[in-house]
């Protein structure tokens, strides 16, 4: 049994745990959500021993421990199984399983790789990954790395006394259905080896897999429920604090598109090395959602779109004139604009405020013979910061340190006030919590009503039925079935699941 | 520092001094602020000091014939430096480091076989009629000490309120989001290592007009300082914060310890091992190692 008696920390005068309890028995599953900055990821830290809380205590089957360490929480048995993978890519699966670990395997300095091969191959067969242990890790599919790390975290077994307890930190982000099937089924049947922490954004998985969920909210445990039974809506309330608005995806805005007005097409496009044959065409006002599974295809399409891969055969058109030189910045120039999925690597200059982010792709317009006409810039910021509601002390705000969701507003506003007709959305709603998805939401519709095209990869299957009006189905890179998504007529998730996989 | 040096000797102190002071340190001044630019973006420039060599040369051999003009002449070459610099670094992906080395030695190289391996030296009247209005004096302050902070309120104003200032500054936050952002990023890498060699020649050029003559090794000793000045001023090797203003102020208290060593009779040799050092911990103590995963 792990638990953690009333626990306190503070960053730098923030108050981010304010006295947790938090329990967990041997062979229980329990689910962790909160919105972001509920505190849900220091409180991890604490139990895996990154961060040292400031006060309270925490027991492991009834004695008080101390980690100053993750190698510490690792002795007593507590493990992390990483959302950002910390396995090796260019070692393979064993050396990555026993990494810091290899004295048993050690004989006079050398390494019996052998015996160590054998020993993974115990701990890979524990999480049903049947792999050659000698496999260098970069050649795994990302479903395959998670198990590998999970079986890294079991292999701890072997090495402590008492039970494991495993944190599992979004495990699902970036699974297709059929490989979070596989990851629970292994972690069920795991329970009577290990207890797992589970935390997710997704809030229908945390009840199909957890005993018990924690919600957590401003860094207070504001409920423990039983999963078996336990309401998704119920959480969502508890985990904002308020309603969640029942049309969710704002439905009733959804207004029909401009079928005359063609924003963009794709003739018989062949992305670059995949061999496929792409058409497709996205008007005025219209939402495109691209679905599929991990894998199949999607983003290559957007990423060609935006001229960051050039295509091997077809041929793109913008408003009718057709595409030549494949670049971002032809693409910015002809009025696309892209939301990308690393929003910190791609979407969001961290170390610059909100107005030298907003106007980078349209310095053009805010200077004369190169010179910046700041005043007009942080005019614009100001505009956006108002309309958008993003929350900020000013338009002199580092965007480093903004919150995802308000992130993400400043980069949906960087396109929009340069006037792109046409955004590209790579999972925008990725990592942001309830109050900020509904948000994107309803700029995706107000984007819709003044007539800018969006093609859409969305986080979840219900997103992208909830948002669009054209569904295409992306398999192995091609499109396998086109649907139209009209309000109260909209495809179901089973309609689409069947010609995903 | 300076209060220091003052109370051993209080001449140190004085006006005129402290304005010597500054004026010798000119040079060295333009350098670092061509340098900040390529930092700034997260890049390094190890050819600053050979192509100041070579100007100090080409400068001295192109006095007669071409004048003023000689001026224009090293200028360009400092550009054109610059620029094989960044389109190697950015076109063919080689790192920063090595490829301003390479500049470097190719710089040198030209400054050596231009000048026989020699020292050179200005004729004193062509140089009085091409360049003397730099060596004059207004209101007791040299004009090439005015005409070094023109340049550096140029720059910096190219850094804060220019385009290719606030592309810089992107650059240094990180260029996935410049290329996302429709910008052409490489030839704004391109541009500030231009701007570097630029500025080094500049430096080359003004260091030979007060020395009357240029020589393949006259700006030795020159890179570490613009280096450490840069540096301790506040821009980071990882780039993206700091700028031309923190390396005035770097400028600054680089020629203050040069000057205190010599008060206090430390030999010159020795002063490359303090600079040395000063690197070493204004590295260690300012780096963002958030950027960097790994050190190679």
């Amino acid at each position: 049994m792990f638990e953690l008696v009333n626990v306190e920390k503070r960053y730098m005068g923030v108050h981010v745990l304010k006295g947790v309890d938090f329990r967990i028995d041997d062979g229980e599953i329990v689910g962790l959500v909160g919105e972001n900055g509920a505190g849900k990821s220091t409180l991890m830290k604490v139990i895996y021993g990154a961060v040292q809380h400031d006060a309270g205590t925490l027991l492991v089957d009834g004695a008080p421990v101390s980690f100053r360490s993750p190698r510490d929480a690792m002795k007593r048995g507590v493990g992390m199984v990483y959302q950002e993978q910390s396995l090796i890519p260019n070692l393979t699966v064993m050396e990555n399983i026993f990494l810091g670990f290899e004295k048993p395997f050690v004989r006079f300095g050398a390494i019996n790789w052998k015996k160590m091969a054998e020993a993974a191959r115990r701990q890979l067969a524990k999480v049903r990954l049947d792999i050659d242990p000698g496999t260098i890790t970069a050649r795994l599919t990302f479903a395959q790395r998670q198990l590998v790390e999970l079986a890294k975290v079991l292999a701890l077994e072997e090495r402590v006394e008492g039970k494991l307890v495993i944190l599992l930190d979004e495990p699902t982000s970036v699974l297709s259905r059929d490989e979070i099937e596989l990851l629970f089924s292994v972690v069920r049947a795991l329970r009577h080896r290990a207890s797992f922490i589970f935390v997710s954004h997704r809030l229908d998985e945390i009840v199909a897999l957890s005993d018990r969920i924690y919600v957590l909210k401003d860094g207070v445990v504001v409920d423990v429920m039983e999963a078996k039974g336990a309401d998704i809506s119920a959480i969502q309330k508890k985990m904002v604090g308020r309603d969640i608005n029942g049309e969710y995806y704002r439905e009733d805005r959804q207004a029909p598109y401009d079928p005359d007005r063609v924003l963009l097409e794709l003739d018989h496009v062949e992305i670059a090395g995949q061999g496929n044959d792409i058409s497709l065409t996205l008007h005025a006002g219209e939402v495109l959602a691209l679905v599929g599974v991990e894998g199949s295809g999607r983003e290559p399409i957007l990423r060609t779109i935006f001229g960051m891969l050039r295509p091997d055969r077809g041929t793109l058109r913008i408003r009718g004139e057709p595409v030549h030189a494949f670049s971002p910045a032809h693409s910015v120039a002809h009025g696309v604009g892209y939301v990308p999925r690393e929003r910190k690597v791609e979407g969001i200059a961290s170390g610059m405020n909100v107005f030298e982010n907003m106007t980078l792709p349209q310095m053009r317009n805010y200077s004369h013979a190169g010179v910046l006409d700041i005043r007009a810039e942080r005019d614009l910021a100001r505009e956006w910061i108002g309309k958008l509601s993003i929350k900020v002390p000013s338009e002199y705000a580092d965007c480093g340190n903004l919150s995802g969701g308000n992130q993400q507003k400043v980069v949906l506003a960087k396109w929009r006030s340069s006037g792109s007709e046409i955004i590209l959305l790579d999972h925008p709603t990725r990592g942001l919590d309830i109050g900020a998805k509904e948000d994107v939401y309803a700029m995706i519709r107000d984007m819709s009503a003044h007539g800018v095209g969006i093609i859409l990869v969305a986080d979840t299957l219900e997103e992208a039925i909830g948002l669009s009006h054209t569904i295409a189905v992306i398999k192995d890179g091609e499109i396998k079935k086109w649907f139209s998504c009209q309000p109260k007529a909209k495809p179901s998730l089973y309609d689409l699941i069947q010609y995903m996989v | 520092m300076l209060l220091l040096v003052g109370m051993r000797d209080i001449n140190f102190l004085s006006p005129e001094n402290l304005i010597n002071l500054a004026a010798d340190v000119v040079p060295l001044l333009i350098m670092a602020v061509g340098m900040t630019f390529v930092i700034y973006i997260g890049g390094i420039d190890l050819s600053s000091q050979s192509v100041a060599n070579m100007s100090t040369v080409l400068a001295t051999i192109a006095l007669p014939t071409f004048g003023v003009g000689a001026g224009i002449l090293v200028i360009a070459a400092g550009l054109v430096a610059g620029t094989v610099s960044g389109v190697v670094t950015t076109r063919l992906k080689v790192p920063s480091f090595i490829s301003t080395l390479a500049v470097g030695g190719i710089a040198l190289s030209v400054g050596q076989y231009a000048s026989g391996q020699q020292a050179l030296h200005m004729d004193t009247a062509q140089r009085q009629h091409a360049f003397g209005w730099m060596t004059g004096q207004v209101a007791g302050v040299p004009v090439s000490l005015i005409l070094a902070l023109a340049i550096v309120a140029l720059a910096w104003f190219i850094q804060t309120r220019m385009m290719p200032g606030r592309i810089f500054k992107a650059l240094g936050a990180g260029e996935p989001v410049v290329v996302a952002s429709g910008i052409r990023a490489e030839r704004y890498r391109i541009l500030a290592f231009a701007l570097s060699g630029m500025f080094a020649a500049l430096a080359g050029l003004m260091f030979s007009v007060r020395l009357s003559g240029g020589s393949p090794t006259l700006a030795e000793g020159f890179l570490l300082p613009a280096i450490v000045a840069v540096l301790v001023g506040g821009t980071p090797l990882t780039g993206g914060v700091g700028g031309v203003l923190n390396t005035l102020i770097g400028t600054m208290i680089v020629a203050v310890v040069r000057a205190s060593m010599l008060y206090f009779n430390i030999p010159a040799t020795g002063q490359q091992i303090f600079f040395g050092v000063v690197l070493i911990i204004a590295i260690a103590t300012t780096i963002d190692r958030s950027k960097m995963r790994v050190v190679k």
